[in-house]
């Protein structure tokens, strides 16, 4: 992890220059081969994954967002 | 999206809200520069947006969200064994709705012993732009965001 990957992707301000290179969409896995699984925090700090949360169920959505 | 998360979880459909960057960064909700900071971000997603689904977070530097195409407000559907099955470059209810409905017929129709094979398909769904909505959420999280979003869209 570098200290320019942090700041591109956590931009300070929305303009097209800062958050344009992060649309992409047309980049990500396709549907029917399985996905990358990563680490992922429950809200006291806890980790879990990405595939502890798909294998609980028979189907999981997964709504990625923020506050802003 | 929560009344979805509640209307099928007794039928095996589990939901998540996966936390990433801020979108639009403003003077009362800036930029993270901290995993504490986004765990607080999150925090607030539940405590003052009302969010009811788990939500997890992901590493500051975005690794999940950026490997899954960084849009803003994406959705994905995983089946149990981890593979896509729908992906929307923006989140909208009916259009989650009509798939994990139509994706527990398949589960019945498969229960029925229906052979059946995945195929893809695209379709372009439309959802209810609320410009008036929008904007009360960008001056939640500051001024700062509702002038970046006028200059940047008009």
């Amino acid at each position: 992890m570098t200290d320019d990957l942090l700041t591109r992707y956590n931009y300070d301000e929305f303009v097209p220059a800062k958050f344009e290179p992060w649309m992409r969409f047309d980049q990500s896995p396709p549907l029917g081969s399985k996905g990358p699984d990563f680490p992922l925090w429950t809200l006291d700090g806890t980790e879990t994954s990405l595939s502890a949360i798909w294998s609980a169920n028979s189907y999981t959505v997964v709504e990625f967002g923020s506050f802003t | 999206m929560n009344a979805i998360a509640e209307r099928y979880a007794d039928a095996g459909v589990g939901s998540i809200f996966l936390y990433t960057n801020e979108a639009h960064p403003g003077e009362i909700y800036p930029h993270l520069t901290s995993m504490e900071q986004k765990l607080r971000h999150a925090t607030a997603l539940r405590d003052v947006l009302g969010v009811s689904r788990r939500i997890l977070v992901d590493s500051l530097d975005g690794a999940c969200h950026r490997a899954y195409g960084s849009m803003p407000n994406m959705t994905w559907i995983f089946n149990q064994a981890g593979t896509p099955i729908y992906k929307s470059d923006w989140s909208d209810s009916h259009s989650v709705e009509n798939a994990v409905q139509y994706f527990l017929q398949v589960l019945d129709r498969r229960r029925n012993r229906e052979r059946m094979a995945p195929f893809r398909v695209e379709r372009l769904d439309y959802r209810i732009q609320d410009q008036a909505q929008f904007y009360t959420g960008l001056e939640r999280n500051g001024p700062k965001a509702v002038t970046e979003f006028r200059d940047a869209f008009g």
